[in-house]
């Protein structure tokens, strides 16, 4: 398999997150990824304390530059995730657009970070970049339901309401979105959370048609962090090997997502000792250690096809 | 296996040289690597055309201080190679004498990267660092005969190898206690095929693979050293058939076509096959 990533996301010391949670697993399965680093830090800003240098949008063009002047700009998929910084993310685009021309079957797999449970996390300024500029370059996208909401400005209360937002989003630009949390209620109880994908397919008499699929995903009491960044990497991995089938593509996803987070929360429940919540440090994900399992993963959560809708 | 690396090197976008060549092999072999960046540039200098940032001494002071402040600075080993800078240099010795101070276990693996064939391709003021700071803290060092031969002052005549002038000859030294007390040194020799190409990050798979391996046979130089050499046989085969492929019949493969075949190689990494001897020599 020749297939080379470009992704573009934060660097920490030590732990899992933006390009230290994307590259291992990529690489694990066999893509070539070249990594350009938005920030170096010592490690995620949800320890006590956090220490780092931020690359700026002129350097984040130095580097692509390189590339460039190497002839060596050509490249399968883009993932990009967390940002802060309105020129940076404008570069960014500016950088995807270029890459599609030099190759116009790239796809470009964008998670677009900005909140959720309600509140934004990043500057508010970087939502017009995001539904203006961003998402209408991706061709997979990854948003929470909050995020899903602010790039369309409608509120999700049912899953009528996620199927319209999904379709919103459709039109904006990508052909696969994947609601990766929302606060549906589940059929299995309030101990999972509602997963929602939906896929613009062509049919074989040439008509557009979309593919909706549902699945219920274990809720874990913990804060994770990463696990976003793990989530749109392993998704750009199985939607390359089921580049039809979402259905299968999140399967594979979900279920890499399964096996890491419960080998990290059985080790930092361990570390932290009987009856103690586990430290941000303790809660690093257990990256190495699953390296079989993002593999192979043992399939542990079935999607549902819902309804086939026609565009 | 509970065992984090603190790798300090360089970070390239595209290929495998420093943190690149170091990171996914020790990581596929289950090691936690934490990783300083000390430069992030486009692609290794052996390329037409390469840009990019460096980390400052300062700066990188900055990324060790929020890792202490957090009380996560605990580590078994300490890896560096490649620097161009004696302040940075400087400062990565201050690093390496805390960890020790905080895990009097670790052991500090070190490229003492100079030049090679003769000549120096790093500023010559980093050598009085290397010789009399950062080799005195090393517990393994990797120099080629050239950096050897500069640390110690002193020839080093090479040895022909038997099988002929398509091998290069390699010699590790490891000081051992016996099990009385007494102390002893095991030699050890490996020949080791030469390929007709220029490859960047070799070092750097080398200094990470023998780390590995030691880390698994501690007082087994021979052993960790076939697996080392081994590794990188199996790398270098994979790297250069295709590097020859991708350039054609009768050309020269360009730099980006012989970037090492890193993930490709996963499985030799895993488990490499044995193909080459090491001798005891004492």
């Amino acid at each position: 398999m020749e297939c080379r990533v470009l992704s573009i996301q934060s660097h920490v010391v030590r732990g899992y997150v933006g390009n230290k949670s994307a590259t291992f697993p990529l690489q694990v399965l066999g893509f070539e990824v070249d990594s350009i680093n938005s920030v170096q830090f010592s490690n995620h800003t949800g320890y006590a304390h956090w220490k780092g240098q931020v690359l700026t949008a002129d350097e984040l063009n130095v580097l692509y530059e390189g590339i460039k002047l190497n002839k060596v700009n050509h490249y399968d998929y883009i993932l990009t995730g967390y940002s802060r910084d309105t020129s940076f993310l404008e570069t960014v685009v500016d950088i995807i657009q270029e890459l599609k021309k030099a190759n116009p079957s790239l796809v470009y797999v964008c998670d677009p970070v900005m909140g959720d449970h309600g509140a934004m996390y990043v500057p508010e300024n970087l939502l017009p970049v995001y539904r203006d500029k961003v998402v209408p370059l991706a061709d997979i996208l990854t948003p929470n339901q909050f995020e899903a909401e602010l790039l369309t400005g409608r509120k999700v209360n049912t899953q009528e309401d996620a199927f319209e937002v999904m379709d919103l989003l459709h039109k904006m630009g990508p052909e696969t979105v994947v609601l990766t949390s929302s606060d549906l209620p589940s059929k299995k109880g309030d101990q999972f959370l509602v997963a929602l994908g939906s896929q613009k397919i062509v049919k074989p008499d040439g008509s557009k048609t979309s593919q909706k699929i549902c699945m219920d995903i274990p809720k874990v009491d913990a804060v994770f962090v990463g696990t976003g960044d793990l989530f749109a990497a392993m998704l750009l991995a199985w939607t390359h090997h089921h580049p039809k089938d979402l259905k299968a593509a999140c399967e594979k996803t979900v279920s890499v997502m399964h096996h890491v987070i419960k080998r990290t929360i059985t080790y930092a429940n361990e570390m932290a000792g009987p009856g103690k919540r586990p430290s941000p440090a303790q809660l690093e994900l257990r990256m190495v250690q699953s390296k079989a399992d993002i593999e192979n993963p043992a399939i542990v959560v079935e999607a549902k096809v819902l309804h086939k809708s026609s565009q | 296996m509970e065992c984090r690396v603190l790798s300090i090197q360089s970070h390239v976008v595209r290929g495998y040289v420093g943190n690149k060549s170091a990171s996914f092999p020790l990581q596929v072999l289950g090691f936690e690597v934490d990783s300083i960046n000390s430069v992030q540039f486009s692609n290794h200098t052996g390329y037409s055309h390469w840009k990019g940032q460096v980390l400052t001494a300062d700066e990188l002071h900055v990324l060790y201080e929020g890792i202490k402040l957090n009380n996560v600075h605990q580590y078994d080993y300490v890896l560096t190679g490649y620097t161009r800078d004696t302040s940075f240099l400087e400062m990565v010795v201050d690093i390496v004498q805390e960890l020790k101070r905080a895990n009097p276990n670790l052991v500090y693996v070190c490229d003492p990267v100079l030049g090679d064939h003769g000549s120096m391709y790093v500023p010559q003021n980093l050598y009085p660092v290397y010789k009399n700071k950062v080799v005195p803290v090393a517990d393994i060092i990797t120099p080629n005969q050239f950096e050897a031969e500069t640390r110690a002052n002193n020839l080093i005549s090479l040895t022909d190898s038997l099988l002929g002038d398509r091998f290069l000859v390699s010699l590790g030294s490891q000081r051992q206690v016996r099990p009385d007390g007494s102390r002893a040194t095991q030699r050890v020799r490996i020949e080791v095929p030469k390929v007709d190409a220029v490859f960047v990050g070799t070092g750097d798979l080398f200094a990470a693979m023998l780390l590995a391996w030691t880390h698994h046979y501690p007082n087994d130089l021979k052993m960790a050293c076939e697996k080392t050499f081994s590794v990188m046989h199996h790398v270098i085969q994979r790297t250069i058939s295709y590097a020859h492929e991708l350039a054609g019949p009768g050309r020269r493969p360009s730099p980006p076509q012989l970037e090492l075949r890193m993930v490709q190689s996963k499985a030799d990494i895993e488990d490499p096959a044995i193909v080459t001897e090491a001798t005891v020599i004492s």
